[in-house]
């Protein structure tokens, strides 16, 4: 073999293994776009917001910390699901009303009212938050979660998610 | 400092080493035939791949298998385009794989030393048809169902044990919840393991004794070609490609499809398999009371055990095909009985039976499904809380 066709091959042989290269780039790109991003879609839903009745504003009159569960309708992908939640309602007088979420704002326990030692208590890692939400003890980042609530011919709605 | 790193990994990963390994030359006059192994191995990562992230939606419960399937198709972005090409992809790979075996078969490549490459590659193409047999279920519409009442009784017809197998299968007397999450099972868990091991096998065979080349070269000749990597890899690389690109287009193009849900007592339903088991289907209309056996059993299994046994009945020294008039003949035959029964399987006329009107039965399997399609209440139309206070 004299060494031009040597070159040659080589040169051969270099263009063969860019091409590889480049064919299996275009494949694994082709195939990682989708698939990763079927993958990844749940976390850019956006849930969609909408308004739950909590029930009648005058049954709720002078309630303190008064746990409420209560259902709703939410799509789960395919299935139409009933969803649960808790929250705490304070009336605060004057129409107007705090609702708390149970949910811990360190990792997603549902806290409890302790009438005895006037705070939300959390079981899991021992967080405690005061009457108005804030953190005084325990792991929690945040005061619990607040959400939106109004006041329409007589009932209380509060915010879903 | 990336040298470094560079020498750490290859003093314990010795991927240099691999690569000397493809660098085998193979025999020479390797033709683009040669690339059908490569594109099975493709497809079926394909179909492994897409498969894996189908299961992220999937549902195997009659309850809930049609609406995520449909829920893939139409709401999860790409779902569409991922679940036609795993679609597709089953497709492309049975043809691929029998056109492999075709490939083997013309060129005698499955004589001796050859023999077990011949013998674990037939097994794999029958995996290949286990996986279109348990993955047509899934989507559980009319043809899902229909077509596995119609296999499942396929297989009941086997002498002696065939009412034992069916009841294996279906996990009880009807196609059911146990059916499905069986067949799921077998697609996802078991088929999958067992075509890793096989085709490991077959590689490492493959490797071991090389390519068989074609019969025509002389023994010189079987040496000496250019080697696999980079030379053949490239060659298998386009010719994947192209196939990437068909299959990438047919998953845009051509939809999926999907079929009314599911519905035991629908009798104006027509069942049809999968285009790849038509010749089958075909084949079963040719006999009919005690004859049936045959079609549904006999030759199956005897054109089975043939395949397996070609290389213990064909001994003969390898020779080029022109010179093999009864080789060329029976595969020829073969192949058009097999072209020829899809095509009249395909064309088979349809019953012309108009749905009959029916009471709903309150334990009927498709009843509950209807009901979790049918419950999508308006938003908002039903949020009645209910009350606990304390």
């Amino acid at each position: 073999m004299t060494s031009e066709t040597h070159f040659e091959q080589s040169k051969r042989r270099t263009f063969f293994k860019s091409g590889i290269a480049f064919i299996s780039g275009v494949i694994s790109l082709a195939m990682a776009v989708p698939l990763i991003g079927a993958a990844i879609a749940p976390a850019f839903k956006k849930g969609q917001k909408k308004w739950v009745d909590l029930g009648l504003v005058e049954l709720l009159k002078g309630a303190r910390h008064k746990k409420i569960n209560y259902t709703f309708q939410a799509k789960d992908g395919w299935v139409q699901a009933t969803r649960e939640r808790s929250v705490y309602v304070t009336d605060e007088g004057g129409g107007r009303f705090v609702v708390f979420s149970r949910v811990c704002t360190h990792l997603g326990c549902l806290v409890r009212w302790d009438e005895k030692k006037r705070h939300y208590h959390c079981p899991c890692h021992g967080g405690i938050f005061d009457e108005t939400g804030n953190v005084i003890a325990g792991p929690p980042p945040r005061p619990l979660e607040r959400p939106s609530v109004k006041v329409e011919n007589g009932i209380l709605y509060v915010r879903e998610v | 400092m990336r040298r470094r790193i560079a020498a750490f990994f290859e003093s314990r990963l010795p991927l240099s080493d691999v690569v000397n390994h493809l660098k085998k030359p193979l025999p020479k006059h390797i033709n683009w035939l040669f690339s059908l192994g490569s594109m099975a191995a493709f497809l079926l990562i394909l179909q492994a791949v897409t498969g894996a992230f189908l299961a992220l939606y999937y549902s195997p419960s009659p309850d809930h298998a049609y609406n995520s399937v449909k829920y893939i198709s139409h709401e999860v972005p790409f779902g569409v385009f991922v679940r036609g090409l795993h679609h597709w992809g089953s497709s492309a790979l049975v043809i691929v794989v029998f056109l492999h075996l075709l490939r083997v078969v013309l060129y005698g490549s499955y004589k001796a030393p050859r023999e077990l490459t011949w013998m674990v590659g037939v097994i794999l193409f029958l995996v290949v048809l286990g996986f279109g047999f348990t993955g047509y279920l899934l989507p559980w519409d009319q043809k899902a169902y229909w077509a596995t009442v119609v296999g499942v009784e396929i297989a009941g017809t086997v002498p002696l044990i065939g009412d034992f197998i069916a009841k294996i299968l279906r996990g009880g007397a009807e196609v059911g919840a146990v059916t499905l999450t069986r067949f799921y099972t077998l697609h996802t868990i078991w088929l999958p393991w067992l075509v890793f091991v096989l085709v490991g096998l077959h590689l490492f065979f493959v490797r071991y004794y090389g390519s068989a080349g074609l019969p025509q070269n002389r023994p010189e000749e079987m040496q000496g070609g250019k080697p696999f990597y980079p030379d053949q890899l490239f060659e298998d690389a386009v010719a994947i490609l192209v196939l990437f690109i068909l299959l990438a287009a047919a998953a845009i193009f051509i939809p999926v499809p999907l079929e009314e849900l599911a519905n035991p007592t629908d009798a104006s339903y027509d069942p049809r398999p999968e285009w790849y088991f038509l010749f089958l289907f075909q084949l079963l209309r040719y006999f009919e009371g005690p004859l049936e056996v045959i079609g549904t059993f006999v030759i199956p299994t005897a054109a089975i055990v043939l395949l397996l046994l070609l290389p213990f009945l064909d001994k003969r020294e390898r020779v080029p095909l022109r010179k093999r008039p009864v080789a060329l003949a029976v595969t020829s035959l073969s192949v058009l009985a097999i072209v020829t029964l899809t095509i009249l399987g395909g064309r088979s006329p349809k019953l012309e039976t108009p749905s009959e009107p029916s009471i709903k039965q309150s334990e009927s399997p498709s009843n509950d499904a209807n009901q979790s399609e049918d419950a999508t209440p308006e938003e908002d139309a039903d949020d009645t809380p209910v009350f606990d206070f304390n």
